[in-house]
C-alpha cells in the first residue's frame, strides 16, 4: 500500500492490520461499503496501534483522521479519551478542535458524549469554563432544537449546579424569544424549575418512585414560581395561540404542583366562545384548538355534570379543528360517556 | 385523485441492490452501525416475501457465517468487523478497543433469526453474563464495557430497549441452562424507564429531557420485552390502560400526527409568531393592552379542510416536520401499547406512498429525500403495521416478521414442557 500512513516514517514501525470481513472463511459478508483508499488504510493503522494498547501522539492524531471519516465510530472516541489522559494533553486545545468538529457534525451523538465524558473531569474542570454556554448558544444558532445539545446542557446543569444562575433562564428566553415553538427551550425551562436539585439519584421526574397520581409531583410546592410560570405561559400561548408547547407546559407546571385543569379553565374559555342566539348556541368561535381541549379535558374532571360540555368540546375537534386524530377524540369520548357512545352506534345494517 | 399505489416490485429491487452490492462510500459515516445495516437488509427483504426466494441457502448461509464472524470471543456482538484485530492478538489489555455493543447485539440475533439460524452457537451464557456487566446503578444501561470494566456510552434509552430485547431472546420463557447466571435488575430497569416520562406525557432520552418518539419507543419497547418475560411482575403504568402515564402517553403518541411536511408550500403557510416576536415599535411606549383585549384581537381559527389535510406522517417532537421514520416510531409504540386503531391510518398511507416512496425504491426521510435503508426499512414496517398488502405482518418488539417470532418461539429455552 502506498498510502499517507505507509510512506511516513513515523508510523515505519507500525504494522497495520487489514480488515478481516471473513471473506476468507467463507462468510458473506453483509452491508458492504464502497470504502475510500483513505479509510481503509487510517482503520488498519487503528487496529494495530489499539491492538498495541499504544498511547501516543501519533495515535491520537490519527484518532482526528478515522473521526473525520467516521464520527460515529463508537470505540475511537474511548480510545482519544484514554490518550488524552495518559498524555496529559491540554484539554482547552481539545475543546477547540471539538468545537469545529461540533459544528461540522451537527447530528452526531459520540461528540456530545465526548464533550461530556471530558467535562466531567473536575481535576482539569472544577467550575464551568467561561465560554462554555456561549459556544452551545452558537450550536442553538444553527439548530436550535438540537436534541443533543440540549441534553448535554441538561447535564451541565446538573453537574455544575447551574438551577439558579442567571445566564440559564436568559438563555432560554431569548430563545423562546426568537422561537415561542421551540418545544426544546420550554422544556429547559420546565427542569430548571422543577427539576430535582439532588445529586443522587439522577433525579427523574417529581417523585418519580411514587405510584401515581402523586408521581411527578413535586413534594415541596412554591406557590409564588408557579404563578409566575403559569402567567409566562399565558402571555406566550397569546402570542401564538395554535403553539402546543405553552399549553402543555402549562398542564405539567399544573400536574407538579398538583393543582387541578380548572385553574385555567376561564382562560381558556377567552380562547372559545359561543355564539348564543334566542338562547341557544349556535356556533363556536374558536381561536385556540388547543383551548378546546384543555376545556373538554377539565369537563371530564368535573364529573358527570360536565360530561356534556366535554363531549361537546371533543365533538368540536373530531368535526372541525383536529379531525385527523378523530379516532383518538372518540376514544376520549367513549371514555368519559359509554352510553352516549353506544346509543350513536348504528343497531342495524 | 387516484389512490397511493405501493411501489413492491421497486422496494425489492431497492432492498435486492443494497444486499447483493457495495452500498455508496456516503456510508462510510455508518460503517460502526453495519449489523444494523445488514439487519435493515435482510429484514426489509423478509417483509417483502422475497428473501428466501431471491437468494440461495448458501448465500443465507454465508451472511449467517458474517453474522457469527463480528460475534466477540467473551459473549455479545460487534458492530462492524472494523474492530477486530484478530483473536490471537486479543489480551485483557486491549479487548475494551473491540467490545461487544448492546444494539448490535440484538440486532444480531434478530438477523440470525430472520434467517433460520438455531442460535445454536450464540455465546449465549457468555452474552447474558455480559448483558448484568452492563447496567448501571440506577437501572440504565451502556453501550459497550471499557477499560477496567467500565460500563461506556451515554444513558440513553436505547441501550436499554436493546438490552431487554438480548434479555427477552436469549433468556426465554423458562430460562433453561440459565441457572446461576445472574440476570439483570428488572426493578430498576423498570424504575429508570418510568422516571423518563415527561411532563408532557412522552418519554425523553433521560429524566427531564424533552419527550422524543425514538425513545419513547425504546423505553415501550424495553417493558414490552421485560413483560411478556414476567410471569406475577407487578403491573407497569406504562402499559396499563386507564392509568395516568399510559393515557397520557397515548395523547403524546397521538398528537405526533402531523400534516407540517417541511416542504416548500408548507413553509410560507406559517402564520401566528414563528420567527422574532412582533413587538411594534411605538408598544414601549403604549400602555399594556389587558389579556381580554389580546385575546379579542387574534384571529379565528379555520376549520381544517380535506385539502389542507389530505397527507399526515409524523414528527419526534413538539413542532417538528414529519419524517417517514417517525411514522413508524409512534405507530410502533402505540401498537405495543395496542393502541394502534387511534392514528389516522389512511393519511399516514399517503403521506408515505406518495411524499417520501422514492421513484427507484426505497423510501426517503423527507418529501422528495433519496431513499436510505433506515428510512426504506421503517417506511416498510409503519405501512405492514396497517396491513399493506404485500407485506408480512410484523411484531412491533422485536421489529420482525412474525415468522421470525415464531421461530424463536420454537426455540429449546422458549419450550415450557419441563418442571
Ligand atoms: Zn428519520
Amino acid at each position: 500500500m502506498s498510502g499517507k500512513y505507509a510512506s511516513d516514517p513515523t508510523w515505519a514501525s507500525v504494522e497495520p492490520i487489514p480488515l478481516n470481513d471473513g471473506s476468507e472463511t467463507g462468510t458473506l459478508p453483509l452491508a458492504t461499503i464502497a470504502y475510500s483508499d483513505e479509510y481503509l488504510e487510517a482503520t488498519s493503522y487503528l487496529r494495530a496501534v489499539m491492538a498495541a494498547n499504544e498511547m501516543s501522539d501519533r495515535a491520537l492524531k490519527l484518532t482526528d483522521d478515522v473521526i473525520a471519516m467516521n464520527p460515529a465510530h463508537y470505540t475511537v472516541w474511548h480510545y482519544r479519551v484514554k490518550n488524552l489522559f495518559a498524555l496529559k494533553k491540554d484539554l482547552t486545545e481539545e475543546f477547540e478542535w471539538l468545537n469545529k468538529m461540533s459544528l461540522k457534525y451537527l447530528k452526531n451523538y459520540q461528540i456530545w458524549h465526548h464533550r461530556q465524558v471530558l467535562m466531567s473531569s473536575r481535576e482539569n474542570f472544577p467550575t464551568l469554563p467561561p465560554n462554555e454556554l456561549d459556544f452551545l448558544m452558537k450550536m442553538f444558532k444553527q439548530d436550535a432544537k438540537n436534541y443533543h445539545v440540549w441534553t448535554y446542557r441538561h447535564w451541565l446543569v446538573r453537574h455544575f449546579r447551574l438551577w439558579d444562575e442567571p445566564r440559564e433562564i436568559q438563555d432560554v428566553d431569548l430563545l423562546l424569544s426568537q422561537d415561542v415553538r421551540n418545544n426544546s427551550a420550554w422544556n429547559h425551562r420546565f427542569m430548571l424549575r422543577f427539576g430535582p436539585r439532588s445529586d443522587e439519584p439522577d433525579g427523574g421526574m417529581p417523585n418519580s418512585t411514587a405510584p401515581p397520581p402523586e408521581k411527578g409531583r413535586l413534594a415541596v410546592v412554591d406557590e409564588d414560581l408557579v404563578d409566575a410560570e403559569l402567567e409566562y405561559a399565558k402571555a406566550k400561548v397569546i402570542k401564538a395561540p395554535e403553539n402546543r408547547s405553552p399549553w402543555g407546559f402549562a398542564r405539567g407546571v399544573l400536574r407538579a404542583s398538583g393543582r387541578p385543569l380548572s385553574e385555567w379553565k376561564d382562560f381558556a374559555k377567552k380562547f372559545v366562545q359561543d355564539k348564543v342566539e334566542d338562547g341557544k348556541v349556535v356556533d363556536v368561535e374558536v381561536k385556540s384548538s388547543h383551548a378546546v381541549e384543555w376545556l373538554a379535558d377539565t369537563y371530564g374532571e368535573e364529573g358527570e355534570l360536565a360530561t356534556a360540555e366535554a363531549v361537546r368540546m371533543f365533538t368540536l375537534l373530531k368535526e372541525k379543528y383536529d379531525p385527523i386524530r378523530k379516532n383518538y377524540w372518540d376514544y376520549r369520548i367513549r371514555m368519559i360517556a359509554p352510553a352516549t357512545w353506544s346509543q350513536e352506534i348504528p343497531t342495524s345494517a | 385523485m387516484t389512490e397511493a399505489v405501493f411501489q413492491k416490485e421497486r422496494h425489492i429491487k431497492y432492498f435486492l441492490r443494497c444486499l447483493k452490492t457495495f452500498l455508496p462510500s456516503l456510508y462510510t459515516s455508518n460503517d460502526s452501525n453495519r449489523v444494523l445495516l445488514a439487519y435493515f437488509t435482510v429484514a426489509g427483504l423478509d417483509l417483502l416475501g422475497e428473501l428466501y426466494n431471491k437468494t440461495t441457502s448458501e448465500e443465507r448461509q454465508g451472511y449467517v457465517e458474517w453474522i457469527y464472524h463480528c460475534q466477540v470471543p467473551s459473549g455479545g456482538f460487534r458492530g462492524f468487523t472494523g474492530t477486530d484485530f484478530g483473536s490471537e492478538r486479543r489480551t485483557p489489555e486491549n479487548e475494551a478497543w473491540d467490545p461487544a455493543n448492546i444494539p448490535s447485539t440484538f440486532f444480531a440475533l434478530v438477523i440470525l433469526l430472520i434467517l433460520g439460524d438455531d442460535l445454536s452457537r450464540v455465546k449465549r451464557t457468555e452474552c447474558l453474563q455480559w448483558l448484568s456487566k452492563m447496567q448501571r446503578e440506577n437501572g440504565s444501561f451502556g453501550e459497550v464495557l471499557g477499560t477496567e470494566g467500565k460500563i461506556e456510552g451515554g444513558g440513553d434509552l436505547r441501550f436499554c430497549c436493546f438490552g431487554a430485547g438480548t434479555r427477552y431472546i436469549l433468556r426465554g420463557k423458562c430460562g433453561d441452562g440459565l441457572e446461576g447466571i445472574m440476570d439483570i435488575d428488572v426493578d430498576k430497569l423498570v424504575a429508570f424507564i418510568e422516571a423518563c416520562q415527561a411532563y408532557d406525557g412522552g418519554i425523553g432520552e433521560g429524566p427531564f429531557c424533552e419527550s422524543h418518539s425514538g425513545h419513547t419507543y425504546c423505553a415501550i419497547g424495553a417493558l414490552t420485552f421485560l413483560d411478556r418475560l414476567s410471569k406475577n411482575h407487578k403491573p407497569i403504568a406504562l402499559l396499563s390502560p386507564k392509568t395516568g402515564p399510559f393515557e397520557s402517553l397515548v395523547r403524546w403518541l397521538v398528537t405526533r400526527q402531523t400534516c407540517e411536511l417541511g416542504d416548500d408550500e408548507e413553509e410560507s403557510d406559517e402564520e401566528d409568531g414563528h420567527g422574532v416576536d412582533e413587538i411594534g415599535p411605538l408598544s414601549a411606549t403604549v400602555e399594556e393592552p389587558s389579556l381580554d383585549t389580546k385575546v379579542d384581537q387574534l384571529p379565528v381559527v379555520p376549520p381544517e379542510t380535506e385539502d389542507s389535510l389530505r397527507w399526515a406522517g409524523f414528527n419526534g417532537r413538539c413542532n417538528k416536520y414529519a419524517d417517514t421514520c417517525y411514522s413508524f416510531w409512534n405507530t410502533a409504540s402505540l401498537n405495543m401499547m395496542n393502541r394502534l386503531t387511534l392514528v389516522d391510518a389512511t393519511r399516514n398511507r399517503r403521506y408515505l406512498l406518495e411524499k417520501t416512496q422514492h421513484i427507484v425504491g426505497g423510501f426517503g426521510k423527507g418529501v422528495g429525500e433519496p431513499p436510505d435503508l433506515l428510512h426504506s426499512y421503517f417506511g416498510l414496517v409503519s405501512l405492514a403495521f396497517q396491513g399493506e398488502p404485500g407485506l408480512e405482518s410484523v411484531d412491533p418488539a422485536l421489529c420482525a416478521s412474525q415468522r421470525a417470532v415464531r421461530h424463536l418461539h420454537s426455540l429449546p429455552w422458549w419450550q415450557e414442557t419441563k418442571r
